[in-house]
């Protein structure tokens, strides 16, 4: 593997698991740290504001894309889905008469009932929205693709 | 909480502005550039969207 595949796949790794990551170690300190606050200030604005991570539901095919979009966040995101549902949970049971399924939204409901729900929401896909164009912008400098 | 509507479009716009400068160009005349225009855009066109549906009913199911 040469070395600019090494450097594309740690970058990028990098950049999923903290904000900016990924162009500090490209040699891109500055852009890292700016990149580093904007990020995570997106992503506690939306904790703050009471906004809400996804869970993947069969019945609705646009909350997988959504669910990635707050994985995307990295690592931290797990903060989020604790707050939403006070555990670690990225699926809803299929059958959704399940006690199960009735915790996870009683949960989620607890959240939409907040004023500033849909502005949190909003900041935690943003977030994540953000890092992905991070990963990819890092891949791309990686490769040398863009300087 | 940012309770504010304004206040939450102000700082949203700021973040993204903020990202997207630094993610598109690299000298700091042409990032300051891009940061304002982004910024400016957002504020303004949300206003004028706005401006646009002030005369639709909030409820109109009722």
């Amino acid at each position: 593997m040469s070395s600019r595949s090494v450097s594309a796949i740690v970058s990028c790794a990098a950049a999923w698991a903290v904000p900016g990551a990924g162009h500090f170690y490209l040699g891109k300190r500055r852009r890292a740290g700016v990149f580093f606050l904007v990020v995570l200030t997106t992503f506690f604005l939306g904790l703050l504001n009471e906004g809400r991570a996804y869970v993947a539901d069969s019945q609705q095919p646009l909350s997988y894309l959504a669910t990635f979009t707050n994985v995307a966040t990295g690592p931290v995101e797990v903060l989020s889905r604790q707050a939403t549902y006070h555990r670690l949970v990225y699926r809803l049971p299929e059958d959704e008469n399940s006690p199960e399924a009735m915790a996870l939204l009683g949960a989620m409901r607890t959240k939409v009932k907040s004023v500033t729900d849909e502005y949190g929401t909003t900041y935690l896909l943003a977030a994540g929205l953000m890092n992905m164009l991070l990963i990819l912008d890092a891949f791309d400098i990686a490769i040398g693709r863009k300087s | 909480m940012l309770r504010s509507h304004f206040l939450n479009m102000l700082v949203f716009a700021g973040l993204v502005s903020i990202f997207f400068g630094f993610l598109t160009q690299n000298e700091r005349r042409e990032r300051l550039k891009v940061m304002a225009i982004l910024f400016l855009s957002m504020i303004v066109l949300s206003l004028l969207i706005a401006y646009a549906m002030f005369p639709f009913p909030l409820n109109a199911a009722r």
